[in-house]
């Protein structure tokens, strides 16, 4: 959609005159040449006589005519409800209701990092997440700052090292020490998502999960440029709904930036893209963090 | 005559559990609805004799050697003659007999002979044979019938009730056979017999509903369109048709039942509807509907009113779309209508659904070219009852939601009103459903009305809708990404930033 530095502007744009500016943008934004998608137009719907709307009519007149009509209700239940479905491609798991489909979304979809394709189960362990693992500039300052947050909100207190951060969460805060949230990265970034599962056995999984997953188009690659909001072409899981994926999200950084992660991960693998102009900046969901997001 | 005949089940036959009619009925439901799709969905009735209450089972065993025997007594002719026609009548139940008859020599046309005789007993026992034939499926039995059809069709005209329901019944059996059948009925005049009867007997309505059912099933045919209708409308039956509808409180609904259905197979073919309304047929029926609604509304929903609602529905569905909505609106009379198939909707909802979303389709028909009908659903306050449809499937939701974007494409002013009726909440639940048509209709109704007016954008977004359609944008259809991004980008574009400046 918008470049980053455009939208910054339209933010300034909006603080200063935020009343007018609704109906100008709108203007302008009818202004240019995009056809609307939307086609919807009332019509008149003629039925035929043999159009499948009407068989379950049929029927009734032709039980009643062979006297097989009752009038007992039948014991089997007629009305049906829709199903809720996610939607996001690769998942399509089925719910009966919008709090089972709104769970499994904001378990699963919500917080969703952009570059590793991890889903985190909050705003917070994302931004945690992303900042001491796929920005560079936390690397570099957290050579000489305490830069490694506790994970429990409202405590505030930074450590050097992701070790020294774990010893305190069991220590002081009786957190597990295979805490889900706080496993230390293995190796390079550049295991898709397969070869995570074969390696990590440690790893429990407590529900099916699917996997947004974001690939970089390699066109749009920009190089090591960590602040920078880049879009993901592609959100779809192949392997979703029945394989186990990873519910951790390794904190510590193993001094690699994403982009070498996203370069090595840039082949295509999934059925469509998301339109080019969908941002992932500034100014996206979000769920969907881009590295380096500013604050 | 029929009644519907509600203790059907209690005065089950000996040995049967309720669960094995029950299941013996679901198991005739997928036969039947097997038939539809192969399109060959026939269905033949079997008037009683007065002493039996339901068809019992036929004795098979004898009945072949009975028939034959009784043929060869019938062949010495005799006073016993009507004796031996009744045995054979009740002989002739059975399907095997009826093969054994009809392959006899010069069987039919001793039947035709005592059928057409100066004896008026043996007559009436003479046309029992003939209707327990003409009940047979066996594709040997029907045509060698045909003998006998010119002496039905006269016999019409006749003046013996009982006789001439009779004679219907077995024209109307024999019709859906075969083409053959068909063509030598219709050469032999049938439509002009039927009208006719329906026209001069008005006073019995057993022998009206009779030659409804025989019409129905005249134009149930598959090449009725061609060969049929065109007869049917030139005869004059049409306003025939349209009196017979309202139902007769003392003898019930079934003579009006046969004639809206013929009138539904009528309209849906689409041959001439203007000559239908010309006669009124869409006021009449959409009157009828109103009063129908009406008794449903104050809680008086008679047994087996579904199927006369079933066709009338029907008939103004289709016959609203024949034509400029202009010249149909007045025919429709004012806007009662739209209450009582509120009313019908919400009635029949869990019982029938599928009428349920035949009341909406007619509703549809209804607002799509008219503003009239848009304003008054709102002001009669009818929309929030339909929002409360729209979790249900089987095809009622994408109707009820059609019907909220044909008000929502006529003013801006009503998409403030469907706004205000609680239709963006409802929105936000139906963008999530497993049915794609559902997510991609909803983007639809509500593009109209997000771009209605800011005061609605801005609910919108209060209601979190900038985050639902940033999740559909990662739907698996391109039309609906396509969409979810377009309001994103050109329609809630301010109050996107303004939404992600403040959350910040």
């Amino acid at each position: 959609m918008l470049q980053p530095e455009a939208s910054d502007y339209l933010i300034e744009t909006l603080r200063e005159k935020c009343p007018a500016v609704d109906s100008q943008l709108k203007e302008e934004s009818e202004e240019d040449n995009t056809p609307s998608p939307f086609s919807f137009t009332p019509q008149r719907i003629h039925l035929h006589k043999d159009h499948e709307l009407f068989e379950d009519g049929d029927i009734h007149r032709h039980l009643y005519l062979q006297n097989l009509s009752t009038s007992e209700p039948d014991d089997k239940p007629k009305l049906s409800v829709s199903e809720f479905a996610c939607h996001i491609s690769g998942c399509s798991q089925l719910f009966s209701s919008v709090e089972e489909y709104e769970h499994h979304y904001n378990s699963l979809h919500r917080h969703v990092c952009c570059s590793c394709r991890r889903s985190l189960p909050s705003a917070r362990l994302l931004d945690i997440h992303i900042q001491e693992w796929h920005d560079t500039l936390f690397t570099v300052l957290a050579q000489r700052q305490d830069m490694y947050q506790c994970l429990v909100e409202g405590c505030g207190q930074k450590f050097r090292t992701s070790k020294q951060r774990k010893d305190h969460l069991i220590r002081i805060h009786k957190y597990p020490a295979d805490f889900r949230f706080d496993k230390t990265k293995k190796g390079k970034g550049t295991r898709g998502m397969k070869s995570e599962q074969q390696s990590d056995t440690a790893m429990e999984v407590t529900e099916d999960v699917c996997e947004v997953m974001c690939d970089t188009e390699s066109d749009q690659t920009e190089g090591g440029e960590a602040m920078e909001p880049h879009s993901c072409a592609g959100a779809a899981v192949h392997q979703a709904i029945s394989a186990p994926a990873e519910m951790h999200s390794d904190l510590s950084a193993a001094g690699h930036g994403a982009t070498n992660m996203s370069t090595e991960q840039g082949r295509p693998r999934y059925s469509y893209r998301v339109p080019k102009n969908v941002c992932f900046g500034q100014g996206s969901v979000r769920g969907f963090r881009a590295r380096g997001r500013r604050k | 005559m029929w009644r519907l005949n509600t203790v059907h089940h209690k005065a089950g036959r000996a040995g049967s559990s309720l669960e094995e009619l029950k299941l013996k009925r679901r198991e005739h439901e997928k036969a039947l609805r097997q038939a539809r799709r192969d399109r060959q969905l026939v269905s033949k009735r079997l008037l009683l004799n007065e002493d039996e209450e339901q068809p019992g089972s036929p004795m098979d065993t004898n009945s072949g050697d009975q028939v034959v025997d009784l043929f060869g007594k019938l062949k010495h002719g005799g006073q016993e003659r009507e004796a031996h026609l009744k045995a054979l009548s009740k002989a002739l139940r059975s399907p095997s007999a009826q093969l054994t008859f009809v392959k006899l020599e010069n069987s039919m046309h001793l039947l035709v002979g005592l059928l057409s005789g100066s004896d008026a007993q043996c007559r009436l026992q003479a046309v029992r044979c003939l209707h327990e034939l003409s009940n047979s499926h066996h594709p040997n039995v029907v045509p060698a019938c045909l003998p006998a059809t010119p002496y039905l069709l006269t016999y019409l005209s006749g003046q013996s009730t009982k006789f001439t329901e009779l004679c219907l019944y077995t024209l109307g059996n024999l019709c859906p056979d075969s083409e053959v059948v068909r063509e030598k009925l219709l050469a032999q005049g049938i439509i002009p017999a039927l009208a006719n009867c329906i026209q001069n007997q008005r006073h019995s309505l057993a022998v009206v509903e009779a030659a409804g059912f025989t019409l129905s099933q005249l134009l149930q045919a598959k090449d009725a369109a061609e060969k049929v209708i065109p007869m049917v409308l030139a005869s004059g039956l049409p306003p025939h048709l349209l009196s017979v509808l309202t139902p007769d409180p003392q003898f019930g609904l079934a003579p009006a039942i046969e004639c809206a259905w013929c009138l539904h197979y009528l309209t849906c073919s689409n041959v001439d509807n203007r000559l239908l309304l010309a006669h009124g047929a869409l006021a009449r029926c959409s009157t009828l509907l109103v009063s129908l609604g009406d008794a449903v509304a104050k809680g008086d929903k008679e047994g087996g009113m579904e199927l006369l609602v079933w066709p009338l529905l029907r008939c103004v569905g289709n016959l609203l779309s024949s034509g400029p909505m202009e010249d149909l609106s007045s025919q429709v009379g004012d806007v009662s209508l739209l209450a009582a198939l509120c009313a019908l909707l919400q009635a029949y909802l869990h019982s029938q659904p599928a009428l349920a979303r035949e009341c909406a389709w007619v509703l549809n028909n209804l607002t799509a070219d008219s503003s009239v009908f848009c304003s008054a659903l709102l002001a009669l306050s009818l929309v929030p009852g339909l929002i409360q449809l729209l979790p249900f499937s089987q095809g009622i939701n994408t109707m009820v939601l059609r019907v909220l974007g044909n008000i929502a494409h006529k003013k801006k002013e009503h998409c403030v009103q469907l706004a205000q009726c609680g239709l963006l909440p409802a929105l936000c639940a139906t963008l999530k459903m497993a049915d794609q048509e559902m997510v991609t209709l909803s983007l639809e109704v509500l593009f109209l009305l997000v771009t209605s007016s800011p005061r609605v954008a801005e609910d919108f977004v209060r209601q979190s809708g900038l985050s639902l359609l940033e999740a559909i944008q990662y739907n698996s259809e391109g039309e609906v990404r396509l969409r979810a991004t377009h309001l994103l980008e050109h329609h809630l574009i301010s109050h996107h930033m303004v939404d992600r400046v403040t959350s910040q």
